[in-house]
């Protein structure tokens, strides 16, 4: 809670708080800020700016350089993420062995529903990668990296045998065949 | 090694299936009923007054106690089949009953009361003629056996022999009868048949003979059929040639008196051998001088023989059968005769006097459906005021014994016809009345919306209805107390259950009855006598429409063929309820040969029966225009095989369009070599869910599912242990293609073969290794399937593969069948009937050709068992427990509307009738399913919810409010 942008939230407030000075009393809703509950105590007399404090805010140019930086890479790291779990996923594949029990089939629904889920909200990673001027490479190295999480659960449902890539898993759908000719008959009685 | 049988163990363990029933299962679904078979002897208990006990021994070989009150069985003793264990005669002396068993090989005496063997001993070989208690003052301590040579006495006491004698000039004079008088003389009765008889005495004490006389006879042939001693060793005989009576005295006559019947007022009727009867109620006295002359079928005298005189003391016209009986001192005879159309009067009238008995009138009403009054057994007493009373027991034609108590109670029936089923089925019962109203409203065609309203009215006014006496019912049951509220199963309250686990059993006999039983709780529901049915007549029954087609009732077919003349005749008939069907079967002037059911229906959704004839000529039943219509579309699809086992040929048929037939394949085995014993084919109602197998590869192996695949079995002709064997040949039906042949080298039969899917199982007894052993062939298609949509036995251009595996058996076999259900999808058993009495089912799992010798990780993978050559009985796979199924003859297996149940019907001497559940019971629930325990945990599941949901509530209220 102790963001920059809370402590802005908690500026305003104070803000709120001067405008209402004049009244008798007030119900403070907005709990736990110190500074607000400070100006509120400091705000029995007329709060007089001090010299230099402007309202508006001043723009920091210098602090906008690396911020744009930091969101290229926050972007990267963003589209990085999928292709980063692939060797976790491997270690975990490795571990819970070809065996069809519970464990091992949580890990392959969950290996194989996370990629889905992202490649589902492409649109909303792409939003997010929207400030990124690499935007484009990085959402193909995004939907590289999922395809290649959900290639990881697929084949690992092939080898514990789950995919119906068998002559026998499609046994059960082959009727039975159609008699031509119709036979009968026996010992002579 | 040790390691690995440890495993294979451990592996069978946990792959089989464990089915035994619990011990609160008994009874619960399965029920057995024990028969004894046709009588030949039947005792009354008669040394103490108040005994409940008749003894019975029948053409079956089986000596039996039946309790007179009930019915049920004390005790029974089935001895060997066939001529080995023939019981030639019963004898009765107090506590003790005494039988030869197989032409005279053995003389046994057993205990009646608790029915033990007292003592056994082998007689001298010799065929076996007759038997005689003999007793000397009053007391009866011997009992004489009389064969073609010899003739033995024997103490009753143990069983030793006192003497034994040849007889005089056996190989000419043929002895038939033994009698005693008992004044310590055992008199030897022989025959030249149309010359003289011959009497030999021989001394009770050391065997010494006294007395050889031979006497003219030249008009008698038998002794036995028509000769009885009377009164005071008196030989009396009857000719019907010179219709007149002979006498002669044992101990003083040299020379026999002719007595013509026509100076005692008599004539015989036309054509009938007449028949006397006597009677020695004490075998330490002479037979009593009052005898029975029987004359014509309906026409019998009491006689009295009076100082040399024969006086006639009561003409029984018309009567049909007589017996004595002997209570006490007394001695009566019971006459029935008949009284109307459906009812018979016995009654009982003094021996000495010939008068009637008051208040002895007994009448017996003559079902339609049970025959003619064969033999009449009479149970006498003596009452509190010294009047005789009386019980008779009845023997109809059909082998059913009736029980019946004065004045007409029918106290008990045995339909004893059951002990000898000859072909049975299972028919699904009806749905009941309003369901199967509400059915045919929706089965009829529409005609118009008006009258569809009306019958859709109707039909809810006689829901209501039903619903309104259903409610009346109860209520008037509830008033009643419980004991009287029956809960029995009649014709009228039949109805199908939920999973159509109760159907209707249709059993044909040997007798030529018919009988319709519930297969839940085995009582016969209703019964048909078929009168004039051939001693050797060959039944076929078939079902050509099921209940399923609602306003048409059930109906099926048994086809009735004499093997004399070859003549059939059709009785068409409903299942259900038993009565014979108003539809006209075809009169078939022709000997019939075999019969085909084809899956064609007619309008009337009765499936078309073809029958053929000895000129290959085909008729059709029902032969209605749409059928014959139908039959010539589909000529050039209809196919039918022939085997002929006394010449050795199998020949295939195609159907014409005007019905006559075509010759399409041939082929002979040679009856010099070996001969056909048995044909199986597939049955008709089976369903194959599975069209392979999986491996352990995932890959597939389809199997070879040819439904006119035939399994013709061989028997060699040479019988030498080295040279006989048992031959198998797969032949198409269609084609006549032989598909596979196999022969086993040193084996012989009896062979038992089950034959369905893909696979064919046989039994046989090894001559070299002296054992019984199980062979199985499958039949597979390969890795792919030629045609997956139609099979067609002209188009198969690829052999299939045969594999084929053999196991030792532990046991010899009566019969053997494979469960059967509704879809195919539960693995298969093998229901085997045992020798011993009882059913295995042994799962075919162990019967498998690719159980593999070594073990690979693929095979396990397959939940393939590894190879062991000899097949274990568990005790647990015995689906009838401690209910021994005596002389299983046949096992009839029919699926029921679960999946995983097979309906099981065992048939010999007795009848057992069962579930089986192959893969366990998947599709439901146990019986011990605790529906309390469920149900009560989910209602508090239900009940924590709901106040953990309030609770919340307040506590978030709660919350807010701080």
């Amino acid at each position: 809670m102790a963001s920059p942008g809370g402590q802005g939230g908690g500026a305003l407030s104070t803000r709120g708080g001067g405008g209402a000075r004049r009244m008798k009393w007030a119900l403070e809703l907005s709990m736990g800020n110190t500074r607000s509950r400070g100006d509120r105590q400091g705000g029995q007399g007329d709060v007089v700016y001090p010299i230099g404090f402007s309202e508006k805010p001043v723009p920091d140019t210098s602090i906008q350089e690396t911020d744009k930086n930091l969101v290229e890479k926050r972007c990267w790291d963003v589209a990085l993420g999928p292709l980063k779990q692939i060797p976790m996923n491997l270690f975990i594949m490795y571990m819970s062995g070809n065996t069809i029990s519970i464990f091992p089939i949580m890990m392959v629904c969950m290996m194989a529903w996370r990629p889905i889920q992202a490649l589902m909200s492409m649109s909303a990673t792409f939003k997010l990668l929207e400030s990124s001027s690499q935007q484009w490479l990085q959402g193909l190295v995004y939907l590289v990296g999922n395809l290649l999480g959900s290639a990881l659960a697929i084949y690992k449902c092939q080898s514990m045998g789950l995919l119906p890539t068998h002559s026998s898993d499609w046994l059960a759908f082959i009727g039975p065949p159609e008699r031509m000719e119709i036979m009968g008959g026996g010992m002579v009685l | 090694m040790a390691k690995l049988i440890l495993m294979c163990l451990k592996f069978m363990v946990l792959c089989s299936t464990v089915e035994a029933v619990f011990e609160d299962q008994v009874g619960k679904f399965d029920w057995r009923q024990q028969y004894v078979g046709k009588v030949r002897f039947s005792h009354f208990d008669t040394h103490l007054q108040s005994s409940k006990k008749v003894l019975l021994a029948t053409e079956n070989n089986v000596f039996a106690s039946l309790n007179t009150r009930t019915g049920e069985l004390l005790w029974r003793h089935v001895d060997k089949i066939g001529p080995e264990g023939n019981i030639d005669a019963l004898l009765q002396h107090g506590q003790d009953a005494l039988l030869v068993v197989g032409d005279g090989r053995l003389l046994r005496s057993w205990e009646i009361n608790v029915g033990g063997l007292n003592w056994e001993i082998v007689l001298d070989s010799g065929s076996f003629q007759s038997a005689c208690l003999i007793g000397q003052q009053d007391i009866v301590k011997h009992v004489a056996v009389l064969k073609k040579t010899v003739i033995s006495l024997h103490y009753l006491s143990n069983g030793h022999q006192k003497w034994i004698e040849n007889l005089p000039e056996s190989d000419t004079v043929d002895y038939q009868a033994v009698y005693s008088g008992g004044n310590g003389d055992v008199y030897a009765l022989g025959v030249v048949p149309h010359s003289h008889i011959a009497i030999v005495v021989y001394s009770l004490e050391d065997g010494e003979i006294i007395k050889q006389i031979s006497v003219e006879a030249p008009w008698l042939s038998n002794i036995q059929a028509s000769c009885a001693v009377i009164g005071q060793g008196m030989l009396t005989c009857v000719d019907s040639a010179t219709v007149s009576l002979y006498m002669l005295d044992l101990d003083a006559q040299s020379e026999m008196t002719q007595i013509p019947l026509q100076s005692l007022g008599l004539d015989v009727t036309p054509g009938f051998q007449p028949v006397l009867v006597s009677t020695q109620p004490n075998p330490a006295q002479p037979p009593l001088s009052e005898f029975f002359l029987q004359l014509g079928p309906e026409h019998h005298l009491l006689l009295q023989l009076n100082d040399g005189q024969i006086v006639t003391l009561r003409d029984f016209k018309p009567a049909m059968l007589v017996s004595f009986a002997t209570t006490g001192e007394k001695t009566v005879a019971a006459v029935m005769s008949p009284k109307n159309m459906t009812a018979c009067t016995i009654n009982l009238f003094s021996a000495e006097s010939g008068r009637r008995l008051l208040d002895t009138t007994l009448i017996f009403n003559m079902d339609p459906n049970v025959g003619k009054p064969e033999k009449l057994y009479v149970q006498a007493f003596l009452k509190k005021d010294d009047s005789v009373g009386y019980r008779v027991m009845v023997q109809t034609e059909d082998h059913t014994l009736t029980f019946i108590q004065q004045p007409g109670r029918v106290m008990w029936t045995r339909e004893e016809a059951l002990s000898d089923v000859v072909t049975m089925e299972m028919v699904d019962l009806p749905l009941t009345g309003t369901q199967a109203e509400l059915e045919g409203e929706f089965g009829k065609k529409a005609d118009g919306l008006f009258s569809m309203v009306l019958k859709r009215l109707s039909s809810q006014l006689i829901l209501l209805q039903a619903w309104i006496g259903h409610l009346w019912k109860l209520f008037y049951d509830a008033r009643k107390p419980r004991s009287q509220v029956k809960n029995d199963v009649t014709i009228e309250n039949l109805s199908r259950d939920e999973f159509n686990l109760q159907k209707m059993m249709v059993m044909v006999t040997a007798s030529g009855k018919l009988f319709g039983i519930d297969s839940k709780t085995g009582s016969i529901l209703w019964r048909h006598y078929l009168e004039n049915i051939p001693s050797n007549a060959a039944f076929k029954l078939m079902v050509q429409r099921n209940t399923a087609h609602f306003p048409h009732p059930p109906q099926c077919t048994l086809l009735i063929k004499d093997k004399d003349t070859g003549l059939a005749t059709l009785h068409v008939f409903n299942p259900i309820f038993g009565k014979k069907s108003h539809i006209t079967p075809p009169a078939m002037p022709q000997p019939i040969l075999q019969s085909l059911m084809l899956p064609v229906m007619d309008q009337d959704y009765a499936k078309v029966l073809l029958l053929v004839d000895d000129q290959y000529k085909v008729s059709a039943f029902p032969s209605t225009k749409n059928v014959l219509q139908q039959l010539q579309e589909m000529a050039s699809s209809i196919f039918f095989y022939l085997v002929d086992s006394s010449q050795g040929r199998l020949s295939g048929y195609r159907l014409r369009t005007d019905l006559s037939t075509e010759l399409i394949w041939e082929v002979v085995v040679p009856t010099e070599v070996q001969r056909i014993v048995s044909v199986k084919g597939k049955r008709p109602n089976e369903h194959v869910h599975s069209q392979g197998r999986v491996m352990g590869d995932r890959s597939v192996l389809y199997k070879y599912l040819n439904p006119n695949l035939l399994a013709v079995v061989t028997e060699s002709t040479d019988l030498h242990q080295e040279r006989s064997f048992v031959g198998i040949l797969l032949i198409d039906g269609v084609t006549g293609r032989i598909i596979h042949e196999a022969v086993q080298r040193k084996a012989k039969g009896p062979v038992h073969v089950v034959h369905s899917e893909n696979w064919v199982v046989y039994e046989y007894w090894s001559t070299k290794s002296r054992r019984n052993e199980f062979s199985v062939i499958e039949l597979y298609e390969g890795m792919e399937l030629y045609n997956s949509t139609v099979f067609s036995s002209l188009d198969r251009p690829h052999a299939p593969q045969v594999l084929q595996q053999s196991y030792i058996f532990p046991s010899s076999i009566s019969t053997m069948e494979a469960t059967l259900t509704e879809k195919g999808i539960t693995s298969r058993h093998l229901l085997i009937g045992l020798p011993s009495g009882g059913i295995l089912s042994l799962p075919k799992m162990f019967l498998d050709p690719r159980r593999p010798e070594i073990v690979t990780e693929q095979s396990r993978e397959e939940n393939l068992i590894p190879y062991a050559p000899e097949l274990l009985i568990r005790s647990e796979w015995f689906i009838n427990y401690n209910q021994t199924v005596t002389r299983v003859r046949g096992i009839y297996t029919a699926p029921s509307g679960l999946e995983s149940t097979c309906l099981v019907v065992a048939y010999g001497l007795d009848i057992y009738q069962t579930r089986v559940y192959p893969s366990k019971q998947f599709d439901v629930l146990k019986d011990d399913y605790d529906y309390m325990l469920i149900s009560s945990v989910l209602f508090a599941l239900f009940f924590a919810t709901m106040i953990s949901k309030r609770l919340a509530e307040v506590k978030l209220l709660n919350r807010a409010w701080r």
